[in-house]
């Protein structure tokens, strides 16, 4: 094989937990690479110790950061900033979360760098289906932190005399389709068959579309009953929110706002992107639950209208909430892209060969991604 | 002549019933061509879909022959969709079968494949690390299902088309699997063309409400959602199939003009000990030569004695959803299965196909009837995702 593999970790906020499983660094091994250079404290966030990553390969060892970049495969799921791209081998393979599409500068750099980097992203099959995708898992986290939320906050939570929840979701895609099944399971199957044992009325989900969400008058009448609001759109117009913050007036005191979608503001970009329900906080692994006084809310652009609040929870990256089984998920998911990045060299993977996982592994390599698209 | 290419495959149709018009497509048959495989299809195969011969043949002269029936199900392989419960004989032993098995709820079946010495894969226990199944149409057995109920509504039910409705009310009962793609598939109305003629026309969309268990018991609940129902959809999976979610009774709560659409497909097994009712009492079930069922329908009063029909609003119930639309179906098909039997080349057969191996090769060998057999084998094959 004669390959070296880079396991950098991921510094961006103190809050992200995630690194790839001693499982990944033992079917590495098995798959025949000659070094594993992982960066130190690999794992220590999820209470790994080092010798699990060291007993699963001997060819592994730990370095620095920048050590882990100067490999011929470097894999590391969230993308690095440009500065540390910087760092990376001409001619050596990228794996990462690119997010090719709304990233421009990004994508001209990977090229000027010479750099074969794949976005995970854009692992799709012939029907355009992700292959390398954790949606489940931002609609299980997102729902089950926010019945959590509800149950602090209603004290008849689990007695068998409340009337059933009522959820709304906005959005009916994959994410929403997830968060349907999540939302009538209070996000949490142990707690659902727990509050079955006892005959607690359960959770009725109802879910509007955009051909909905248009109708004023019933949505504040759907507003009215609504116990949890949960945002799993994904938009064709981003300069739009579909719930506008004086809307939000119309929810119930106590009601809880889930936002799956995790869009940011940018209100300087061309066209403008601001969030599916209008002037909740945007939250991270750090901090994703946003009391009605929580300074999060003041602290948002004052372009964005803020003045009707209700407990919000937003994180960009949901599935961090759950670091092991996040990565469990992500390791299985990545293992024939790198079967295809390890098995030959970039330049021999074919879009048009009969092996469908080198397919979609070089339609997501940046030089074929953007010929594709110019 | 290494293992792969000595593999010989054969796609035999299927001739169970005459709506049945699905066969694996032609691209399928043409990556096997591609890999060195030589194909024995049977004659006619894609020939209810639109397809001639020579759309087979014409992937691979060499590679790929017309035979017949016997001819094809005595290959190295055998591909074919429906389980070939009559023609297992014409296998040869040792031969690898790719067939929608249903070894769990078939012990009878399995007996049968192993007496015979058959290399059984049953497409639909083929699952990823997470128990997921690779070889899956729950896509569309709800936007199949949903399009039926829908094109049913709007011939009970005129105002569908009209703006002076609110919006359409459809209750899904399950959220599992089924229950995810019928809350997507209601949303446009069973059809994103038909979804977008009616937005544009700015009618109200549809409202989606979907219970799990906890709701669907809840009977005083249940009873108000039902008056308020334009669309009833059965997707649950049932812990005790001898007991109705909705006894017939209640269906006298929905309005009139509903229509109910049974994805769920359980048969009645009055029979057995327990027995097995469907979940929405007094159906009638379906397949892919007739599957809606209006008020007056004969099919109604051939059901079982004890069954209760007593009320009755339009049915839509097919066993086989996926079939409607034959062509979309077995592109899907094709393209899931695909990677299984790419990796079955590469290996050189089932017999070779490891316990450990890529992630192809661990789905397939969930899928074997050797996994079956000696479910330790498949335990723990968790490949990366373990620690």
């Amino acid at each position: 094989m004669g390959r070296s593999v880079g396991l950098p970790r991921m510094h961006q906020e103190a809050g992200e937990r995630r690194d790839f499983l001693p499982g990944l660094v033992a079917w590495l091994d098995g798959a025949g690479v000659d070094e594993i250079v992982l960066e130190t404290g690999y794992g220590s966030a999820i209470d790994l110790v080092p010798d699990a990553y060291l007993s699963a390969s001997r060819r592994a060892r730990f370095a620095s950061h920048e050590e882990c970049f100067d490999q011929d495969v470097v894999i590391v799921l969230r993308c690095p900033s440009d500065h540390e791209l910087t760092r990376l081998r001409p001619g050596s393979v990228f794996v990462t979360m690119a997010h090719f599409a709304t990233r421009p500068e990004r994508v001209r750099l990977l090229l000027d760098l010479g750099v074969h980097a794949i976005g995970l992203d854009a692992v799709v099959d012939e029907r355009g289906r992700r292959l390398v995708e954790n949606l489940e898992t931002v609609a299980w986290n997102g729902v089950r932190e926010a019945f959590e939320q509800i149950r602090v906050r209603n004290p008849r939570f689990d007695h068998p005399g409340r009337r059933p929840l009522r959820v709304t979701c906005l959005g009916s895609g994959a994410v929403g389709g997830y968060a349907v099944h999540a939302a009538t399971r209070y996000g949490d199957p142990l707690l659902r068959e727990a509050l079955w044992e006892s005959n607690v009325p359960g959770v009725e989900v109802i879910v509007v579309d955009f051909d909905l969400t248009w109708l004023e008058g019933y949505m504040l009448r759907r507003l009215r009953s609504t116990d949890l609001l949960i945002d799993a759109t994904a938009r064709a117009d981003a300069s739009v929110p579909v719930v506008p913050n004086v809307w939000l007036g119309a929810l119930p005191e106590g009601a809880v706002v889930l936002d799956l979608a995790a869009d940011p503001y940018a209100l300087d970009a061309r066209p403008p992107v601001v969030k599916g329900i209008e002037g909740i906080p945007h939250g991270n692994l750090d901090r994703w639950v946003f009391p009605v006084d929580d300074p999060a809310w003041d602290e948002l652009d004052a372009r964005v209208d803020t003045t009707n609040r209700r407990m919000a929870l937003s994180c960009y990256s949901w599935p961090g909430l759950d670091p092991v089984a996040s990565m469990r998920e992500y390791g299985a998911q990545i293992e024939p892209v790198l079967r295809v990045v390890l098995g030959s060299a970039p330049e021999r993977w074919r879009v048009d060969g009969p092996d469908h996982e080198e397919r979609a592994v070089a339609r997501a390599e940046v030089s074929r991604w953007m010929r594709a698209r110019s | 002549m290494d293992a792969r290419q000595e593999l010989t495959f054969g796609f035999p149709r299927m001739h169970k019933e005459e709506g049945e018009r699905r066969d694996f497509l032609p691209p399928l048959v043409a990556m096997l061509a591609d890999l060195g495989c030589e194909v024995a299809v049977e004659r006619g195969i894609g020939s209810a879909m639109g397809y001639t011969d020579e759309d087979y043949v014409g992937t691979a002269p060499g590679l790929v022959r017309l035979v017949d029936e016997e001819t094809a199900y005595g290959q190295d392989a055998v591909v074919v969709l429906r389980a070939p419960i009559e023609r297992f004989e014409l296998l040869r032993e040792g031969a690898a079968l790719f067939s929608m098995l249903h070894f769990p709820t078939r012990p009878a079946r399995v007996r049968r494949l192993e007496e015979l010495g058959i290399d059984a894969v049953s497409l639909d226990t083929i699952e990823d690390d997470e128990g997921r199944r690779l070889v899956v149409n729950s896509r569309a057995v709800a936007w199949n299902g949903l399009e039926a109920a829908f094109e049913t509504l709007e011939r009970t039910w005129p105002l569908l088309t009209s703006r002076d409705r609110g919006p359409v009310r459809v209750t899904i009962l399950g959220a599992g699997e089924i229950g995810k793609h019928a809350v997507e598939a209601a949303t446009k109305y069973g059809n994103v063309e038909r979804s977008l003629v009616l937005t544009r026309y700015g009618l109200a969309g549809v409202e989606v409400t979907t219970l799990g268990r906890n709701l669907t018991a809840n009977e005083a609940y249940l009873r108000r959602r039902l008056e308020v129902t334009d669309v009833l959809v059965d997707a649950t999976q049932r812990h005790d199939p001898a007991v109705p979610l909705i006894p017939n009774g209640w269906i006298g709560l929905l309005p009139a003009h509903a229509v109910i659409c049974d994805l769920v497909v359980d048969p009645y097994l009055l029979d057995v000990d327990p027995p097995t009712v469907r979940g929405i009492e007094g159906l009638p079930q379906g397949n892919l030569d007739r599957y809606v069922f209006d008020v007056d329908d004969p099919a109604w009063d051939e059901l079982p004695p004890e069954i209760p029909t007593g009320e009755r609003r339009a049915v839509v119930s097919c066993y086989s959803w996926p079939g409607v639309h034959p062509k979309r179906c077995m592109e899907l098909y094709g393209t899931q299965l695909a990677p299984m039997l790419e990796t079955l080349v590469q290996r050189g057969g089932m017999s070779r196909v490891r316990r450990d191996g890529s992630f192809h090769e661990r789905a397939l060998f969930r899928g074997s009837l050797r996994a079956w057999l000696h479910p330790h084998l498949a335990e723990d094959l968790v490949g990366t995702s373990g620690w």
